[in-house]
């Protein structure tokens, strides 16, 4: 919203304050009358003659938008950074050297530890010269398109509060998560599809599970909806296997007849014509997600791209490739999740780097770079802004008196970004000479989530939501700055 | 005490509204000028310059835009506005990004900088009213004396025209509001639309085919409260109400977190707030109980029980600062009790004095410090919870009884071992081999000794043996169970650790000390503490507490519950923020009823049936949901009470209406241990263990209601999340009530909703025939409870007859038809 909030009560928008006053959707929509731009924006409901808003209606952003969609590839279980993009030469030919470092991890604190040398080399990519680890051989040669951010620090080194800050500001749960923030800010482009989808790694989960996702104080429908990348991709819609499209037709139709005469009856309730509306809208989800999910409309040459035609990356890629069929139909907020369920199922490696680091990155660095060369030669690059990294980073030392694990670190890790308005081809920040802890120009979650907000046209510090008597936001009351460093 | 530099930039949030005075500095501005800038200009600078200019947080360049004298004055870059060549002002080159941009973060659109440009020029008028907030509210006389803080003084009852209306008290008020407003009320709503109403309303269920019937044939006048009786009585009233409770103590049986784990009888929490609203506990006695159960004069199991209030919240067991999630978990505790007993939302304060309210930080850490013995819910590994949040809540004489048992257990075994050994002492000399080393383990023994039965042992010696191990063996089987437990609030011992403000909220920067005190715009005197004995539990600090929050002269208590009974019943609040009564909740529609509400609610004793009675037997209660044009377009949010607000079912109501309307539901077991409704393995597959932490109930078990489903806060069962159950993170004062495709596409396609299809079908053959009619009949009945029309039944009938023709069996045809008509508006929503 540019127009200034003069109307507003409070700070809140009318629409906070009435949820907030318990008045519910069914009052809002009978506020028509409010006058607030929100409400001017009726629509009409798919049945063409009943009107109804989805609460889910695009909403303008607050200035003009570089980016209008986010593809956040979660890298569950928290990479290493010295293992992938930052590269630490003063690491090589010190392997089992005892430093004093000082670490935070689920060990507990530390003074000093054995250094693990990287197993990986490093190699110059791309025309910015870029060093990147033999772990990603292709995603290296799209470094030109990628801004990394070296010096990201969390509040825990803990998985569960770690994901939980990651995915909505804070390490408390009960917070919405950054896809619930930026479908309330901006709504979604398809009411056909969830606004904030989400794919998880068919071994399992990350921990706390739908927390991760959670709308927290927000109304459920801005909660993420679990997408499966085969069978039925969402949770109850295919229809029952006995039931053809013709009887569920009938059904709906008598329904609505049923419906409608009770509501005629009823005066104008909006809450009642919402209802009979919501099922049209449904019955086209049925119809319409399912072609969303369909790979049979994709080339052989565009699923190689995404190396589904290799075992180890067939399932990422996938999902990948899912990613931008649905962006490209106007889904705001993707997630998947690479890694899932425990130990090494994720990029958790407490214990061997070569297993853990060699099995998840090869499943998903072709992926990951199909993704990028196919939203770039569709012109959908510069639209969407993709998100790479876990929870947290690795710590340079040894975990055990032996073997090449590595316990968590949130005092410096690396996150990188790409498309979306995003300057190619630059690193930000940086860790200390071991890769421990960020060391110049520090970057906090916050500041991440900043700059998700500022390339989707919203101001992080005036999207705000008010509950429990403050106006919340999720880079928090003080408000943060995006890192302007990376945007073009 | 607090420099303007330690408050955080929120002051923009109500220059717009609250009319905090003027500066002294400000030249009086011309009306023009002063309307000009409150109306245009003042929001564009809210929006984009304040944050930085504002006076408050950092002032960015020296320069500060709060007032025209600051403004003039200018900043590190000399002067920003010439009044005589304003346009050359360079306050107007910054915002059209000439040599500085402002504001940094992107260009104003425009029209704004057209605005400003016209403010310049006019000579940049500001107004009387201030722009900005300097300082957070003081706690003075006019705080005292806001509405919601001063005492509560039992109004006259309003005179009113139309007297016949007025059935009690409540009436009397509404019809004054409406009267003086030019409104009429609406009609009584017909009897169906009535019962349905107060039905739903106080048991969270549908009126029974038979139940409706009767109302329907009873012409006396007091049928109506004879049912309002029936419905108080009813052990389902509990049930109801206490999903109520539930929502505000954020009630959840799981830590959330990794582990998520379970909390350990906590459910016993759940049974006590249930059976605590059954037997109407005064509500004095409720928030004794609840805050300081384990410290009243008469300790019991109950009260025991119900201090697990404190133990119900989020648990961190491996904090990455353990430090900050103790003063965490506290603060859900000082949220809580805040918001849910006084409607103060006191966790604004715990960084710096609140923005809005007349609460300062101290206040924070005063009310905070009567919380601060309480042991943390545990350490980390269950026996840590056992240690800090479990006691056994047996009765004095039923523990010693209890002691008893098991010293006899104990002392039958320990005759029964000695019997056995002599036995086999007696023969283990005589084995040779093998069979004397296997006789060393004591589980070869009865083997061996049955094989030497007739030869090395005599047949009479071997009987006695097996005599006596078949005792021993019945009596380990059936050992005394162990003592009952109760989740509850421990605390470290008679002397809590000293509480001190702490600067932003930082555990690490201490500030002054502070003792146990209330908020301080409540009352101006302070907790008489006791000393406690050395050897005492817990400090009796909650006690204190408990007794200042339950006693009578303490306004905000019983204006918040009175409001909260109010919303339950009506839709919403008199105060529609029900858990915020300060400066920025919304102000009560009808203060004098809230203020008389309160005032009887103390004189009968705080007991709620009687409160829910004279509620829904008011004439109030009684209108018709139905909207009337000239009324609705005037007073679209029924502000005025001018009919009864219509609204969808709760989420609990949803699924207990569904299953009530299948004939499956389960109402007969309630308390004890929660259940598991399956939950379909796509949603399981989000778990990082799929499964994990979900059990399995039978089918009649998953049949109860949904108050007895296992709250798990990673997994909440799909149903009741997607009719907007309560978030169990905070605490909950008002749900949202959302329409959403998810909805929809459950109802229709879920496999719950198909399988109690089918049994609502075969009922509804079972108890109607074979007569499509009459099913027809019999299962609309079911859902909307009243008799349909012919039209309705017509229309039932050819849906299934088409579906015949489409070769869909009959059994199929009547499944998908209660299926539809599970699916009816009139099913999900009251009049």
């Amino acid at each position: 919203m540019t127009q200034p909030r003069i109307r507003n009560f409070c700070g809140r928008t009318r629409r906070e304050f009435l949820w907030e006053a318990g008045a519910g959707f069914g009052a809002v929509a009978l506020s028509g009358l409010l006058g607030d731009s929100f409400f001017a924006q009726q629509a009409v409901a798919a049945d063409g003659t009943t009107p109804f808003r989805n609460p889910l209606a695009p909403r303008p952003p607050h200035f003009t938008p570089k980016a209008k969609s986010v593809i956040f590839l979660f890298m569950y279980g928290g990479p290493s950074q010295v293992d992938t993009f930052d590269y630490k030469p003063a690491m090589y030919g010190r392997d089992n050297q005892t430093v004093a470092v000082r670490t935070f991890g689920r060990a507990g604190h530390r003074n000093d530890g054995r250094i693990v040398e990287p197993r990986w080399r490093f190699r110059q990519y791309g025309s910015c010269g870029k060093w990147v680890s033999d772990l990603f051989p292709n995603l290296g040669q799209c470094v030109d398109d990628i801004a990394f951010i070296h010096s990201m620090t969390a509040d825990a080194p803990v998985h569960g509060s770690a994901m939980l800050m990651m995915n909505s500001g804070r390490i408390l749960s009960g917070h919405p998560a950054l896809g619930s923030w930026v479908n309330y800010g901006l709504g979604t482009e398809n009411q056909n599809l969830p606004g904030f989808v989400v794919m998880l790694d068919p071994r399992g989960g990350p921990i706390s599970g739908a927390k991760n996702w959670s709308s927290g104080y927000m109304p459920a429908y801005l909660e993420g909806t679990m997408m499966r990348s085969s069978g039925t991709p969402i949770l109850d819609l295919a229809r029952p296997q006995n039931m053809s499209d013709a009887t569920q037709r009938r059904l709906l139709d008598t329904l609505r007849e049923y419906n409608e005469e009770h509501q005629t009856a009823r005066g104008n309730n909006p809450a009642l014509a919402a209802r009979i509306a919501n099922y049209e809208l449904a019955y086209r989800m049925q119809s319409y997600a399912p072609e969303a999910v369909d790979l049979t409309q994709e080339t052989e040459e565009t699923k190689n791209l995404y190396g589904m035609n290799e075992r180890r990356s067939e399932v990422f890629g996938r999902q990948c490739l899912l990613a931008r069929r649905l962006v490209e139909r106007g889904v705001r907020f993707v997630q998947v999740y690479s890694g899932g369920h425990h130990n090494d199922a994720n990029w958790d490696a407490h214990g061997d780097m070569v297993f853990n680091h060699g099995m998840h990155a090869g499943e998903t660095d072709k992926p990951i770079a199909g993704l990028i060369r196919d939203l770039k030669r569709r012109g959908l690059l510069d639209e969407t802004l993709i998100v790479w990294g876990g929870e947290f980073g690795r710590q340079p030392t040894a975990e055990y008196p032996t073997g090449t694990g590595r316990d968590h670190n949130s005092y410096g890790f690396t996150m990188w970004l790409a498309g979306g308005g995003i300057k190619g081809g630059v690193s930000v920040g940086s860790t200390d000479e071991l890769g421990a802890a960020a060391a110049e120009n520090p970057y906090h979650v916050k500041h991440l989530h900043a700059t998700i907000l500022h390339q989707l046209g919203l101001d992080p510090d005036r999207l705000t939501y008010f509950y429990s008597g403050l106006d919340q936001k999720l880079v928090g009351v003080e408000g943060a700055e995006p890192i302007r460093e990376v945007m073009t | 005490m607090t420099s303007p530099r330690q408050l955080i930039g929120l002051s923009i949030l109500c220059a717009s509204f609250w009319p905090w005075s003027a500066r002294a500095d400000q030249p009086m501005a011309d009306a023009a000028g002063a309307k000009f800038f409150d109306k245009e200009v003042k929001p564009i600078l809210q929006a984009h310059c304040f944050s930085c200019h504002g006076g408050e947080k950092k002032l960015k360049g020296g320069l500060n835009l709060t007032s025209r004298a600051t403004l003039l004055e200018g900043g590190d870059h000399g002067e920003v506005i010439d009044l005589k060549k304003p346009r050359a002002s360079l306050l107007l080159d910054a915002i059209h990004y000439k040599d500085k941009k402002m504001p940094p973060r992107g260009k104003l659109p425009q029209a704004q900088i057209e605005v400003l440009t016209k403010w310049v020029e006019m000579g940049v008028p500001y107004s009387d009213k201030a722009v900005v907030r300097h300082g957070p509210p003081k706690v003075d006389a006019k705080a005292k004396n806001f509405w919601a803080f001063r005492p509560v003084k039992r109004p006259d009852l309003p005179a009113v025209k139309k007297e016949a209306w007025v059935r009690n008290p409540i009436d009397a008020f509404v019809l004054a509001k409406l009267e003086a407003a030019g409104f009429e009320p609406a009609p009584p709503a017909d009897k169906i639309a009535l019962l349905r109403r107060v039905t739903y309303d106080l048991i969270g269920l549908p009126p029974t085919p038979d139940e409706v019937k009767a109302f329907l044939a009873d012409n006396a006048p007091d049928a109506y409260e004879k049912v309002v009786d029936r419905l108080l009585a009813s052990p389902h009233y509990g049930e109801r109400w206490g999903r109520h409770w539930l929502d505000l103590v954020r009630y959840a049986e799981t830590d959330s977190y990794e582990r998520d784990g379970a909390k350990p009888f906590v459910w016993r929490y759940r049974d006590y707030v249930i059976r605590s609203l059954n037997e109407d506990k005064p509500y004095d006695q409720f928030i004794r109980d609840q805050l300081a159960g384990d410290e009243l004069d008469k300790v019991t199991p109950d009260s025991i029980i119900a201090t697990g209030y404190y133990r119900l919240g989020l648990w961190d067991d491996e904090p990455a600062d353990p430090l900050l999630a103790m003063y965490d978990d506290l603060d859900d505790i000082v949220t809580t009790t805040g918001q849910t007993f006084l409607g103060l939302t006191v966790n604004c304060c715990r960084c710096h004095d609140h923005k809005i309210d007349p609460l300062p930080q101290k206040d924070y850490y005063r009310f905070l410090a009567f919380f601060h013995g309480i042991r943390r819910y545990g350490v980390r590994a269950f026996e840590t919870v056992a240690a800090a949040s479990l006691r056994p809540i047996a009765l004095p004489e039923e523990a010693e009884l209890q002691k008893k048992k098991i010293a006899e257990h104990k002392r039958r075994l320990d005759e029964l071992a000695k019997k056995i050994e002599a036995i086999e002492t007696e023969i283990e000399p005589k084995l040779e081999g093998g069979e004397k080393d296997d006789f060393k383990f004591p589980a070869n023994r009865p083997g061996i000794v049955s094989k030497h039965a007739g030869g090395l042992v005599t047949f009479e010696t071997f009987s006695k043996y097996r005599g006596l191990r078949l005792e021993r063996e019945k009596l380990e089987k059936n050992a005394p169970t162990g003592m009952a437990q109760a989740l509850c609030v421990t605390e470290v011992g008679p002397q809590p650790p000293e509480t001190f403000v702490l600067a932003r909220g930082n555990p690490q920067a201490k500030g002054d000390k502070v003792e146990p005190g209330f908020p301080s715009v409540l009352t101006d005197v302070g907790p008489v503490l006791p000393t406690p004995q050395s050897d005492a539990q817990s400090s009796g600090r909650r006690r204190v507490l408990a007794e200042w929050v339950a006693s009578k002269d303490n306004a905000l208590t019983w204006r918040v519950i009175a409001n909260r009974l109010w919303q339950h019943h009506f839709g919403r609040g008199i105060v529609r923020s029900s858990s915020n009564f300060g400066y920025q909740g919304t102000p009560p529609t009808h203060p004098e009823l809230l203020d008389w509400l309160a005032s009887e609610f103390v004189s009968s004793g705080t007991r709620f049936k009687a409160m829910h009675r004279l509620m829904v037997l008011s004439n109030t209660y009684r209108m018709s949901a139905q909207p009337i044009a000239g009324p609705l377009a005037k007073d679209p949010e029924n502000d005025l009470m001018w009919r009864f607000n219509p609204r969808r079912l709760s989420a609990e109501e949803v699924r207990d209406s569904i299953l009530a309307a299948s004939g499956n539901i389960n109402l007969k077991k309630m308390f004890g241990p929660s259940i598991y409704p399956k939950i379909p393995a796509e949603v399981l597959a989000g778990q990082s263990q799929p499964g994990l932490g979900w059990g399995k109930s039978s089918p009649e078990e998953a049949a109860r209601r949904s108050i007895y489903v296992h709250v798990k806060r990673s997994l909440p069962l799909p149903i009741l999340s997607a009719f907007d159950a309560a978030d169990t993170d905070a605490t909950c004062p008002v749900r949202f009530t959302t329409t959403q495709p998810t909805q929809a596409l459950g109802m229709i396609n879920g496999e719950f909703m198909n399988d109690q299809a089918k049994v609502f079908a075969e009922d509804a053959a079972k108890n109607a025939g074979n007569n499509v009619q009459d099913q027809v009949r019999a299962i609309l009945w079911r859902v909307t409870q009243r008799e349909p029309t012919a039209k309705e039944i017509e229309r039932g009938v050819r849906f299934m007859d088409r579906l015949r023709q489409d070769n869909i069996a009959a059994p199929e045809a009547l499944r998908l038809y209660c299926l539809l008509a599970l699916n009816l508006n009139e099913f999900m929503f009251l009049d």
